[in-house]
């Protein structure tokens, strides 16, 4: 059984509420920001930022058009950063299908970062040493902070005051985003849509959205990138059998080559 | 004693030892991000600090020995791109030499036999892959758009591969191969027999004796 989070963008007030909350219960730092004329804030996600809500603004005749989003891991069921994980610090939850992530096994390589179809984990890297250790949402499910087990929604859903964030099996979330695209299409929201419910073969995060994706900055459809598929689904495993080849090989030109030899020693001998 | 030829002089076999021992790091510590089942290994980064460490020693070492042996370096660098129709007789005559020690058809060779050629060669043009696109991976990360790493990872283990399976090669016929009797001892004291050279580097060995004996 799969569960998931909604995010319905119409009933977002952007009051930034599960920002705090995910900090909160998750224990990360705070960052000091400056006033870019906006109210979105902090600017980006970071190793200490897991989630934040995006503002798009969007002219109108008069004023502006805000767009929300939300900004963090969209728990893929074809998830690109567990493909290229080189230590299973990124795996699946056995119970639930999200992405977790174990910070102690993380090696800091990462390729998360670079495969990641959303743009979505964010490492503090010293650039010199390389040494990192990568941050993403784990659907509040760190070890010893682990609140899905405790039977608890996710921070971000306890705590949002407007019910744009829903937490529930996901095939009734479908059913209720569906319905909600239903209604603003009705109320004239043409290019209203669900994201998620099959992209990369269905996220376990779902957004109701009143405009196309890229309105937003969501990519239309994303897709495990192909080099991560030529890389571990093709090259690596070939450079299994080359190697296996290679060594049994010459194992074989071991036995062979010193048969010869003994041979060749015999036949001199006997020359002699 | 039997007559001795020099083959590597001290810098050269200096800088195979160095240069083997940054190799073998960093094959090893590229090893654990290759396969899964070592990812516990690298936990904490420590085997990436190490790698960009011996990264630092594969790459200064041979700069070092191209600035002090500007023409040995230049020598051995022509060499790996220098072929001919003899390296084609080798190649078909190898297999009966390496499996059956059947000598007869084996075009006598240069200083480097045209396997020890193409070893020569994947190192130089795998080595550059190397160190470009570790470059990269390392210093320009966050520069760099993410499409551009991934194909950087990508070259990284393509090379990672074929160098690897040729380095077991080149372990094999240094280390172990019952015909090579004299490779480890050329590489560690930097001289073989005349015996050895003549069988095994026919034409080097003629040029050299005729010369003043001199390895590159
Ligand atoms: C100047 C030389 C080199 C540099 C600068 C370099 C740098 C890097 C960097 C930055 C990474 C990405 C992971 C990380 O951030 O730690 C990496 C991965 C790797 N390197 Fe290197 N490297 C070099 C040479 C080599 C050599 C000679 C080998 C093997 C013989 C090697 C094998 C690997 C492997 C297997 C990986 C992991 C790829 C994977 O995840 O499948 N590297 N290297
Ligand atoms: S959104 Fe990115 S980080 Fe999250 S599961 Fe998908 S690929 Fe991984």
């Amino acid at each position: 059984m799969a569960t998931a989070i909604l995010y319905d963008s119409t009933r977002c007030t952007a009051c930034r509420a599960c920002q705090v909350a995910c900090k909160q219960w998750n224990e990360l730092e705070v960052e000091e920001t400056t006033n870019r004329g906006t109210y979105e804030n902090p600017p980006d996600l970071s190793a200490n930022t897991r989630m934040k809500i995006k503002f798009t603004e969007v002219p109108k005749n008069v004023g502006i058009d805000w767009l929300f989003t939300r900004r963090a891991c969209m728990h893929c069921t074809d998830a690109s950063c567990v493909k290229v994980c080189p230590s299973g610090a990124l795996f699946y939850d056995g119970r639930d299908g999200f992405v977790a992530y174990d910070r102690d096994l993380c090696t800091g390589c990462g390729y998360c970062v670079e495969f990641c179809p959303f743009d979505v984990p964010r490492t503090e890297r010293n650039v010199i040493t390389g040494l990192s250790t990568m941050n993403k949402c784990t659907f509040c499910t760190t070890p010893g902070l682990n609140r899905i087990e405790a039977g608890e929604k996710p921070a971000c859903v306890t705590t949002c005051p407007t019910g744009a964030l829903l937490y529930d099996d996901r095939d009734k979330l479908v059913a209720i985003g569906k319905q909600r695209v239903q209604t603003l299409k009705t109320a004239g929201s043409n290019n209203a849509n669900l994201f998620g419910e099959t992209e990369l073969n269905g996220l376990h995060v779902l957004y109701v959205l009143e405009d196309s994706p890229d309105a937003y900055g969501l990519p239309v459809d994303p897709k495990v990138p192909g080099v991560a598929i030529a890389w571990k689904d093709v090259i690596q495993p070939l450079g299994w059998i080359m190697g296996g080849v290679t060594i049994v090989g010459l194992g074989l030109n071991y036995l062979v080559a010193r048969q010869a030899k003994i041979r060749k020693e015999q036949t001199v001998k006997k020359e002699e | 004693m039997a007559k001795e030829v020099v083959r590597y002089r001290k810098a050269t076999r200096a800088l195979h030892h160095v240069h083997t021992a940054a190799f073998v790091v960093l094959f090893l510590t590229g090893l654990v991000l290759f396969i899964p089942q070592l990812g516990f290994l690298a936990q904490g980064g420590w085997t990436r600090l190490l790698h960009r460490i011996a990264a630092v020693i594969f790459v200064v070492a041979p700069v070092l020995y191209v600035l002090f042996n500007w023409e040995a370096a230049k020598k051995g660098i022509k060499e790996a791109f220098t072929w001919g129709a003899e390296d084609l007789n080798w190649l078909k005559a190898a297999p009966g030499y390496y499996f059956f020690n059947d000598e007869s058809k084996m075009p006598p060779q240069g200083h480097m036999n045209t396997g020890q050629k193409m070893w020569w060669f994947i190192v130089l043009v795998f080595g550059a892959l190397f160190v470009l696109t570790g470059i990269f991976m390392w210093f320009l990360k966050d520069v760099l758009p993410a499409a551009s790493f991934q194909w950087m990872v990508f070259v990284h283990d393509v090379a990672f591969i074929v160098t690897g399976c040729m380095l077991f090669v080149h372990i094999y016929l240094g280390v172990i191969h019952p015909l090579m009797t004299e490779a480890w001892k050329s590489i560690t004291k930097g001289t073989v027999s005349a015996e050895y050279a003549q069988s095994h580097h026919g034409k080097w060995f003629k040029e050299a004796s005729k010369k003043k004996p001199k390895g590159a």
